[in-house]
């Protein structure tokens, strides 16, 4: 009943963020014209809702969504509190591939498929690795996660020092890097939401095997939940999911590592609750985050990056404190 | 196009020294005193002497470089900055280094005379601790320009008013054709927009600014807080620029790039394929070719007055 009640008020919220993301915005817009360019009127503010804040809204809430499940999925699967959607590389092999893209000189619509691939060969890398010695465990997931996003990390620094097209591109990957969702096309939207459907639908469908993992891999296997598939079916969900986030919005850091954690506070660490919940609470996170983002010092434009950290990491150590551990 | 730019300076020069013996007395060479030592003061209102008439000169700026050549100084010129590359004389002179400075390079060279732009990192302070004389020499407006021509002319014992005369006269040429326009369209000029969340523009103060109002245009950004500010998308469709201009470099966006971006196709600019791109030399540097970038942007945004 009271996880009812909390996703209710999380579904509300998302509702209310975002009816505050399409009308706010760095020009001022009423609410009758807001309403009026909704339905498809034809003036510049028509143009400016339809094509810049809309997709920007839905956006959001399809990055920050998809990152807090694939969060809470992994720090579930790992018993690992600090894992977040990308300890499993996705974000290096991201950045790196989308580095590449840009320093190759591809069209920009290609950056984002390019992000998008390099993320689930990483994923799938990281799996290869983790199965070297027969199953795969856990821990060489997580090992070879951070191995990997060292050495991805390792070839981006040495593309970005020696490049010298890219030195004048510099703040094209720097955008990147810090995160941000301001353009996003209709098309990529329409992409990126059937990729997001997709992952949160095995999200929902495997969250009660991730609970099976709470007291570690064997003791799973004994209630009749086979570690191998489950892992590889886990890691394959959050690449999905993480993978669309970081091709829509580069890397955006602290939401999949605070929303799950935040939400175990309040209705416990069951997934199946879990993970509808941070779905919700990321989506409607990362939409505020950036109308932060946009208006905080408008006309300027903060990366989101900048507001999930400021606001996320206090708000986090607040709930640390009042409870005294983490629960995972 | 060169022949004519050349027969207008010339047509300019003509008229200048005609102009100059009418009003004036033209002192003759021999009875002229030595404008040595002249006590200048620079653009960070630093009191320098130059002693005499200095042989050996370094320039640290493309647009310094420019006018040095522009005075009749090259061949005293020994060493220029890596992007030093007009006129294309200069490039051959030996290189001091870029965005840093190679200091054992420049004092190798000899130089009685350093000139440099602004450095926030405290390359000047560095320039002078190795016992050099340093001018230095920023102009960032079209204001700029002729008291950057004067100011070079006296330090190396050339006519800088001159020069600093003809390049108004072809600054104010334009001014004098756009200034009876009926309309002055809105334009945004794009600095930079790599990173689709900041998209960078310029504003009052900065010489492209000015440009832009010579060439009979309206900056959209012509109120904005700084000289080069950010815009988001929604504030440039909202001012509905009448013309976009781009830089013509291998990294800025391309017009159709522009056109194609998510919205911006209600931008009377991309309906009416009104965006261009121009030599970024020309409006980058603010150097002695000021009325050729004045009347190269006067032709984007009243092409009809150059018919």
């Amino acid at each position: 009943m009271r996880t009812l009640g909390v996703l209710a008020f999380l579904a509300v919220a998302l509702v209310v963020s975002a009816a505050a993301g399409i009308l706010i915005g760095a020009v001022a817009i009423g609410p009758g014209d807001v309403l009026a360019a909704l339905f498809g009127s034809n003036d510049v503010s028509g143009t400016i809702i339809r094509e810049l804040r809309l997709p920007r809204v839905l956006g959001a809430a399809l990055v920050g969504g998809s990152l807090a499940t694939a969060g809470a999925l992994l720090q579930g699967l790992l018993r690992n509190p600090l894992a977040d959607p990308f300890v499993t590389g996705t974000s290096a092999g991201a950045t790196l591939a989308a580095v590449a893209a840009i320093v190759l000189g591809l069209a920009a619509p290609l950056v984002p498929l390019a992000a998008f691939a390099g993320a689930l060969v990483t994923v799938t890398l990281v799996w290869r690795l983790a199965r070297l010695g027969g199953g795969t465990t856990v821990l060489t997931v997580l090992l070879a996660g951070v191995v990997l996003t060292s050495f991805a990390g390792a070839v981006v620094t040495f593309l970005l020092v020696s490049s010298d097209r890219l030195a004048l591109q510099l703040r094209a990957v720097l955008g990147w890097l810090q995160g941000g969702v301001s353009v996003i096309s209709w098309p990529e939207l329409g992409v990126a939401a059937i990729v997001v459907a997709l992952g949160l639908i095995f999200a929902l469908v495997l969250a009660h095997r991730v609970d099976a993992y709470a007291f570690g891999e064997e003791t799973a296997a004994t209630l009749g939940v086979d570690p191998d598939r489950t892992t590889t079916a886990v890691l394959g969900a959050t690449a999905l999911l993480s993978g669309a986030a970081v091709a829509l919005a580069g890397l955006v850091g602290f939401v999949g590592l605070v929303i799950p954690h935040a939400l175990r506070f309040v209705i416990g660490a069951t997934h199946r609750r879990l993970v509808p919940a941070s779905f919700l609470a990321g989506a409607a996170a990362l939409v505020l985050a950036d109308l932060g983002a946009r208006t905080v010092i408008a006309p300027a434009e903060l990366p989101i990056g900048a507001i999930t950290g400021l606001i996320g990491a206090p708000f986090f150590l607040a709930l640390l404190v009042r409870s005294r551990r983490i629960v995972v | 196009m060169r022949s004519r730019f050349v027969t207008l300076l010339a047509v300019l020069l003509l008229t200048l020294a005609a102009c100059g013996g009418a009003v004036s007395v033209t002192p003759s060479p021999s009875v002229t005193a030595s404008p040595f030592p002249a006590a200048l003061t620079d653009f960070q209102n630093r009191s320098v002497t130059v002693p005499a008439r200095p042989e050996r000169l370094v320039s640290i700026g493309p647009s310094i470089t420019a006018f040095l050549f522009a005075l009749g100084a090259g061949p005293r010129v020994v060493g220029v900055d890596d992007f030093s590359d007009e006129p294309a004389e200069a490039a051959t002179r030996e290189h001091v280094g870029g965005i840093k400075v190679n200091f054992e390079k420049v004092v190798a060279l000899k130089p009685d005379l350093v000139f440099s732009v602004k450095f926030s990192d405290g390359t000047i302070e560095k320039l002078q601790a190795a016992s050099l004389n340093v001018l230095v020499v920023d102009p960032q407006s079209v204001f700029d320009v002729a008291k950057t021509a004067t100011l070079l002319g006296k330090a190396v014992g050339a006519d800088g008013e001159a020069l600093a005369q003809s390049i108004q006269q072809r600054v104010d040429a334009v001014k004098t054709k756009t200034a009876t326009v009926a309309t002055r369209p809105r334009v945004y000029h794009e600095i930079d927009a790599s990173d689709p969340a900041k998209i960078f523009t310029v504003g009052p103060g900065s010489y492209i600014n000015d440009l832009i109002d010579i060439a009979g245009g309206v900056n959209i950004a012509a109120r904005a807080a700084s000289a080069y500010p950010q815009l988001s998308a929604e504030e440039i469709l909202r001012s509905d620029p009448e013309i976009i201009v781009l830089a013509a470099d291998a990294y800025s966006a391309k017009p159709a790039d522009v056109a194609a971006r998510q919205g911006w196709s209600v931008i009377a600019a991309v309906k009416n394929g009104r965006i261009f791109s121009i030599e970024p030399n020309l409006i980058n540097r603010p150097g002695p070719r000021v009325g050729e970038a004045a009347e190269a942007y006067a032709k984007l945004v009243h092409p009809e007055l150059f018919r």
